[in-house]
Parts: C-alpha cells; sequence; structure tokens
C-alpha cells in the first residue's frame, strides 16, 4: 500500500493567476525516503503541506482531485484527523517549540493526542534514545545547537508515531556537523523503522545520495523517478552531479565515492591538461559569472584595508580570540573556516567595530572602527549578520532602501538601483520579512552597500540560500573583488569558498591555523574540500567551472 | 515562513476590516445578550425604581453580578465563531494577550497609566469587532493573572474591556483613511475615561463615607443618583482616568503606524478569509 497518493491534485491559491501545483499524480510507497527538488517558490512547501492537510485547511485556495494520506482522503480529514499519522518538521525548529524544555516538547504533541500517560512516559525514552537525545533531556531548548534542536524538532514529531514524516528543509540552515547528524537520524527511521520520509532540501550536495527516490517541481509540475536519472534534468544538481553531466557519466552519480570510481578517465585526461598548462596557470574563479552587473564604486586604494594585531577579544571576560593577527590587502576575498565556537563571528564583530578588543588593535583603512561612529563606520567598514532580517526595521522594502540612502548620505536610488541589479523584481511594498531567504540578504547588501564601504564582512552569507540565490551571491563577490573590495566571510560552505575566496584562514581555538591561498588550504583537508576537489585530487582543481575551462583549453 | 505566491499577491490589497473572528447572527446575539447583562450590572443603581427590593440587595449586587458576567462571558466567548474559533484567530489572542499582560506589568496602574488599551484598541480594529469583543477579556484576565489583579472587579473590567474592543472593532472599514489615527486616538481617549467611569459604577454604590452629593441614594431616582454618580467621576477618578486618557491616545499616536502595519501584516499572512474549496479534478 502507498503510503501518500496524489490524484491528479491541482492548488490554487486564491488572488494567484497561475496554480501553485498542476495535475500532480504521483505515488510514494511506504518506507521510502523521497527527496523533493525545486527551485524557491516552485510550489515545494505546497505539495508538503498537502499532505498533512495543511493546503487548503488552512491556507485557503480552491483544490481539485484528492490526497490519500494512509488512506484517509484529505478533503474529509481536516489537519487534527491526520496528526496521528503525519509528523511535520519545519525548517526552523524554535519557531515550532512550545515547551522549555526537551523531554516536555517531545512529550506535548501526545497531550494534544490525549495519549495516555504511561504511553508518554515509554515513547519519551524510545525517542530520546533513537535520536540519540537522552544526555539532552533536561536542557532548555534555548540552549541547544542548531543540529540538537532539529533532532528535537524530528523527535517531537516522531512521539505521536506518525507512519509518514515530512520535513521542509531540515538542513539548510545548518552547520555541516549538525546537517549529518540530522540526516543520520533520519537514515536511521527509514532503514531501522521503515518510515515514510518525505524531505524538500536545497542543499542537495547533502542529500542526494540518501534519497530513494527524487520528486522534482518545475512550474507547478512534477516528475518523480529514480534519483540518477531524476538529477541529470533536474533545474538544480549539487557540484558531484554537474561534474558528471559535463562529463557525461553513465548512470550519474550522486555521491563522491560513485564519482570518484566514474572518473579514472576524467582525472588523465585532465593531466594531460595540466602538463600542458601548469596547475598555477589552471583558471581562476572567472571575474564575472556573467550576470547582472551591480553598480559598484571603484575603491580607490589607501591604507591596508584589515590590519589586526595581536587582537584578543571575546564576552565577560572570557577571551574568544587570543593574540590573532590579521592582514588583508585589497581585492582580496578570505573566507574564515572552521568549526561552531572557533570564533569567526567574534573576529568579525570585532573588524566590524561592534565589539571593542580587550588588547591588540583592529585597523581597517587606517582607522580605529570601533572608534568610528555613524556614516564614518558604516563608509568604512559594512558587517551583514548571520541573520539578515537583524540589520532590517522597517515595514516594507522602499522604506528601508530610503532609509539606509539618507543614512548613509547617498544618492537617492543607489541602494534601489543595488538591489535590483541583486535581486530584481521585489516590490517596494513588500515586508522584508516576507522575502525569501535570498531576496532578504540581496536586501541586507543593498543596505550595506549603499554606504560604499570598501571592506564588506559576511557571516554565513549562503545559510538558507538555493542553488539560484547562491549563484547571484557569487557573481556580487567576484564583482566586488574586481572593484578592489575586501570581503572577508566566515563560513562553513566549502563550495562558495571553492567559488570565490582567494584565501583561506583556517581558525581554531580564537587562534588562526592555517592561513594560505584557498585553493592549497581546502584541498588539503578532508573536511573543507569541495566535492570536485575530492573526485579529482590530487588535482588542483575546485569547481565545475574550473574543470569545463581546463577542458576547453587546447591540450 | 516564506512567503508564497498567494500572499505576495495579496500584498498589495488593503485590508479595511478583517474579522478574524466572524460573527453569525447567533454570535451578535449572545454578544447582545451579554451586553444586557452588562448594562444591568453597572447601571442598576439607577435603573432600578425608587423603593424597589433591589436596592435592599445592594450589598449583594457586586457578588451576584460579578458571578454572572463571567458565566454570560464565558459563552458568549464559545459562541463567538460559532464553537469553533480558528487556530490561527486562537493563536494571535494568545500573543496579543501576552503582549497585554506584559505591557500591564510594566504599568502596573500607577496613576492610571496602563499601555494595555493600546494592544485592545489597535488590536479590535486590525482584526474586527468579534476578535476585538474576545481580546478585550482575554487581555485583562491575563494581565490580572500576572499582576495578581484577580478580584471581584474582574468581571466588570472584563466586560468593559470587551465593549472597548467590540467598538474599536467596529470602527473598522469604516474611518478614512487619512484620519485613521487620529481619529482611533480620539476613540480611545473616550474609550479610557469611559472605561473608568463605567468601572467606578461597581463599587460606587456600596463605598461608604463618601459626602452627600457623591454618593449613591437608595431609593432616589435616577436623575439624582446619576448626577451624583457624575460628580463622583469628576472630583474622584479623574485623575486616575485623565492619565490614562491621555496615554492611551499618546499611544495610538505614537505608535499606532506601526502597531497596525505588523497587526495587518499578522491578519494577511494568516489569511483569516481564506477558505478551502474542493472542486472536481478535471
Amino acid at each position: 500500500m502507498s503510503a501518500v497518493r496524489f490524484e491528479r491534485v491541482t492548488i490554487a491559491y486564491e488572488g494567484a493567476d497561475r496554480p501553485a501545483l498542476r495535475d500532480v499524480t504521483l505515488e510514494i510507497p511506504e518506507g521510502e525516503l523521497v527527496l523533493v527538488v525545486g527551485e524557491t517558490g516552485c510550489g515545494k512547501s505546497t505539495l508538503l503541506r498537502c499532505i498533512n492537510g495543511l493546503v487548503p485547511h488552512f491556507t485557503g485556495g480552491a483544490m481539485a482531485g484528492r490526497v490519500i494520506v494512509a488512506g484517509r482522503d484529505t478533503r474529509t480529514h481536516p489537519p487534527r484527523e491526520l496528526a496521528d499519522v503525519v509528523g511535520v518538521v519545519g525548517q526552523d525548529p524554535i519557531a515550532g517549540f512550545v515547551a522549555e524544555v526537551v523531554e516536555d516538547e517531545l512529550a506535548y504533541g501526545m497531550e494534544c493526542l490525549g495519549v495516555p500517560p504511561e504511553t508518554m512516559r515509554r515513547r519519551v525514552e524510545e525517542t530520546l534514545d533513537l535520536l540519540g537525545l537522552a544526555e539532552l533531556r533536561h536542557r532548555p531548548l534555548a540552549t541547544l545547537s542548531g543540529g540538537q534542536r532539529q533532532r528535537v524538532a524530528i523527535g517531537a514529531a516522531l512521539t505521536s508515531h506518525p507512519r509518514i514524516l515530512v520535513l521542509d528543509e531540515p538542513t539548510s540552515a545548518l552547520d555541516p556537523g549538525a546537517a549529518e547528524e540530522v540526516l543520520a537520524a533520519l537514515q536511521r527511521l527509514v532503514h531501522d523503522l521503515g518510515m515514510t520520509v518525505v524531505m524538500a532540501e536545497h542543499r542537495l550536495e547533502r542529500v542526494v545520495q540518501y534519497a530513494d527516490s527524487v520528486l522534482v517541481i518545475g512550474d507547478g509540475q512534477v516528475t518523480v523517478g529514480e534519483p540518477a536519472a531524476m538529477m541529470a534534468g533536474a533545474p538544480v544538481a549539487p557540484p558531484v552531479v554537474e561534474l558528471g553531466r559535463l562529463a557525461g557519466w553513465q548512470p550519474l552519480p550522486l555521491s563522491v565515492r560513485d564519482a570518484r570510481r566514474a572518473a579514472s578517465g576524467l582525472r588523465a585526461r585532465l593531466r594531460e591538461v595540466a602538463v600542458a598548462t601548469p596547475p598555477a596557470r589552471i583558471p581562476a574563479p572567472s571575474a564575472s559569472g556573467g550576470g547582472p552587473v551591480v553598480p559598484l564604486p571603484h575603491v580607490v586604494s589607501g591604507p591596508a584595508p584589515i590590519a589586526a594585531t595581536a587582537l584578543t577579544a571575546g564576552y565577560r571576560g572570557v577571551p574568544v580570540l587570543q593574540r590573532l593577527t590579521l592582514a588583508v590587502g585589497p581585492g582580496e576575498v578570505v573566507a574564515l573556516m572552521g568549526r561552531n565556537g572557533a570564533g569567526k563571528s567574534t573576529l568579525l564583530s570585532a573588524l566590524a567595530g561592534v565589539m571593542a578588543p580587550s588588547a591588540g588593535s583592529v585597523r581597517i583603512a587606517g582607522r580605529d572602527p570601533h572608534a568610528l561612529a555613524g556614516r564614518g563606520l558604516l563608509g568604512t567598514v559594512g558587517l551583514v549578520p548571520q541573520e539578515p532580517a537583524d540589520l532590517l526595521y522597517a515595514t516594507s522594502v522602499g522604506r528601508e532602501l530610503a532609509d539606509a540612502e539618507h543614512t548613509a548620505g547617498a544618492a537617492s536610488g543607489t541602494a534601489a538601483g543595488l538591489l535590483e541589479a541583486l535581486a530584481p523584481g521585489i516590490d517596494p511594498d513588500c515586508h522584508p520579512r516576507d522575502l525569501s531567504e535570498g531576496q532578504r540578504l540581496a536586501l541586507a547588501l543593498a543596505v550595506v552597500l549603499a554606504a560604499a564601504p570598501p571592506v564588506l564582512l559576511l557571516d554565513e552569507p549562503t545559510r538558507g540560500l538555493d542553488y539560484g540565490a547562491k549563484r547571484r551571491l557569487v557573481d556580487l563577490l567576484r564583482q566586488l573583488r574586481a572593484a578592489g573590495h575586501t570581503v572577508v566571510l566566515a563560513t562553513h560552505d566549502v563550495e562558495l569558498v571553492a567559488e570565490v575566496a582567494t584565501r583561506v584562514a583556517l581558525l581554531a581555538g580564537g587562534e588562526i591555523v592555517a592561513d594560505g591561498p584557498a585553493a592549497e588550504v581546502v584541498r588539503s583537508s578532508p573536511l573543507f574540500a569541495p566535492q570536485v576537489a575530492k573526485i579529482l585530487a590530487p588535482g588542483p582543481w575546485l569547481t565545475v567551472g574550473q574543470v569545463q575551462q581546463a577542458l576547453a583549453v587546447p591540450g | 515562513m516564506r512567503p508564497r505566491t498567494p500572499v505576495a499577491s495579496r500584498a498589495g490589497r488593503a485590508i479595511p476590516g478583517t474579522r478574524a473572528i466572524p460573527l453569525s447572527a447567533r454570535s451578535w446575539a449572545a454578544i447582545g445578550a451579554t451586553s444586557v447583562v452588562g448594562v444591568l450590572a453597572f447601571f442598576w443603581p439607577m435603573l432600578a425604581p425608587p423603593g424597589s427590593q433591589v436596592v435592599a440587595h445592594a450589598a449583594d449586587a457586586p457578588v451576584v453580578f460579578g458571578a454572572l458576567v463571567p458565566l454570560l462571558l464565558g459563552v458568549t466567548l464559545s459562541l463567538v465563531g460559532d464553537g469553533a474559533m480558528g487556530a490561527k484567530a486562537v493563536a494571535l489572542l494568545g500573543v496579543l494577550g501576552a503582549t497585554a499582560a506584559a505591557l500591564r506589568a510594566l504599568g502596573a496602574g500607577i496613576a492610571g497609566l496602563e499601555p494595555i488599551w493600546l494592544v485592545i484598541v489597535l488590536g479590535g480594529y486590525a482584526l474586527g469587532a468579534g476578535f476585538g469583543f474576545v481580546l478585550g477579556p482575554v487581555c485583562l484576565v491575563a494581565s490580572a493573572l500576572l499582576t495578581g489583579g484577580i478580584g471581584p472587579w474582574l468581571p466588570f473590567q472584563m466586560i468593559g474591556a470587551a465593549w472597548v474592543g467590540l467598538g474599536a472593532g467596529l470602527l473598522a472599514g469604516r474611518l478614512p483613511r487619512r484620519a485613521e489615527l487620529p481619529l482611533l486616538a480620539g476613540y480611545a481617549t473616550v474609550a479610557a475615561v469611559g472605561y473608568g467611569w463605567l468601572l467606578n459604577l461597581w463599587f460606587w454604590p456600596t463605598a461608604t463615607g463618601l459626602p452627600e452629593p457623591l454618593a449613591f441614594v437608595p431609593g432616589a431616582d435616577w436623575a439624582t443618583n446619576a448626577s451624583h454618580w457624575l460628580r463622583f467621576n469628576l472630583t474622584t477618578s479623574l485623575g486616575y482616568d485623565l492619565p490614562r486618557a491621555v496615554l492611551a491616545c499618546t499611544l495610538v499616536l505614537l505608535l499606532g503606524r506601526r502597531v497596525l502595519a505588523s497587526l495587518r501584516r499578522a491578519s494577511r499572512l494568516a489569511a483569516f478569509d481564506a477558505q478551502p474549496e474542493f472542486l472536481e479534478a478535471r
């Protein structure tokens, strides 16, 4: 019996000019891990919400056809009558938590369903063990890490013993380690318990190798099939798949292991190219990705953009950075990498002048950022925080842009022009918090860049971005570099580093443990190497674009 | 939550009067019946004919009405929305109730300075009469729990606040867009003073030690008692009512635009008027 069946489902929201889903017929067998793939706004969330009846019972709109979930028709069963068979986990676990403590949160769903107390106790224990949460049982939810929170959210959905688990981008906002934790837990549910898992995810490089089938949504229409076959034509793809498409491998590999096995021929061909054109001359990331040209001012060279000397800084007297020294020149794009808590964000705060160093000094273009204020600071260094919404206060995009121009003393239309180039077509009356992650980042970037700071700092800029938004960010960073700006970004995203960074500084325990050209630092690390580097090691290539260029060089 | 296409396309449309809790004829009847009992609870001293039996029970009246009003309010709240208030409306009620409770703890009634009126007036105005009628009592009960304000006066506060919220909700969609805020501020001022005067009534008949022209005269005609009550209001509680009114008015003028914008955004995202519709597959 199939766990979920869509029969000719069409969903049209009120006021929308075209349906969100169009004539979708599909069947999800029991015990399968299904990955839902598509660009932002293509109808992924609508499809997922159809499974537990939120669409159309909660959202409104017209629905044609029917969805059968565990034998129940969602037309006649509202979400509350599906709560015992479908568990839902969202992208931001915090937004869904009700209780304060892990145990209470796990029990909450069962309390709502009226499960007897003895059964609740037993299931809480089972779930704690199943997801490896036993040590965290008495911890307040607010003190958990991102991966732990997401596992608690999955646990809370599991305690009511659903047969189907629906996850909307469970690892998009997580760092690689935390994402591993969550995916391992999901693997276990599918393989050990035979649970059906339906998951939408942007970060395909993390999940595609675990999927039993892939469901591609494009423009409201859905196709389902074997992962390898589906990925060959999917609108979004991880680097390993793109490399496979470039090399024409059949079947298309989905994991680094499979790709490496298929890649011996490609490696040999590339070796010849590398002999003809020595590795040093392997083309660097190109200056422009062909995207829209962002109106950026050119930076006139002056004193060293960033010079931090023997910098010590921390919170409440506990030092996070230990006598750290970092000098960055104009036109450099430096990636700060390292595990959570290594001091990446603290370093960015100190460089942005948000935090005063307790010892040592920071100079941005020769000036102490902490002593600067107002326009002086805005025009010197700009920081886009991990959650771009933290920079946005106005009630509409248009007002936010106007405020930014006013505060920066920039000409009217500067920020609006930047936003139009970064993310075209945003309605200025829209509320900043109603934007997608990518649009919100573009707005925050436009606000910061309106003051034309020569130094730009970015904290985890690719969290929650889909491939399209990431490509636009890469374009912007390359253009900033070409215009002489200095960029420092703290990130876990090795693919981004491979695309844009000229230099990588690896932080551990508040010190820089490795600092060098991006290619050398990331290629030698098993953790930080991008997929292409792992497949083509020991070759010097990091991105599919580089491989493409190398192959195009007449050998 | 990421925006879906329908939300984005709804963004431009002005929502003059959302009805987070739709009111059927039955709910209106329940609100009317409760309000009649509420009016009696407040105004019995003036309505009772001279020499009637009621006056002899002046001392128990607050207790009787104090028990009756919350019961009726309970019935009304369950009837409003026809017994199935939407999960979204309940969630929004909870958030606004908690906000009001937190605000009450800030003001704690010093010289009548209670920012809670901002929540009730703007919440009712942005989300409709039914929501306003429920929001008033919820805010008062939530804040009473937090500040230890539970007592025989609470039922009277609840019905008073319900009326303030209902009134704000009835204004929704009827105010000209440009003069919206000043008019709302005016309503908040009148409502704050009116609420204060109304609330005086619950203890005024039983208050002792008042000088003759201010006191309730058992058995006197309604005109005498009404004028005594007015004098009582002007001479005693105005010191509380005026600061409360000025604060409510100022807050609405200062914060109204932003608070209304975010309440309207919440109501737009919640899509209260969205109804599922099922069609046959083509």
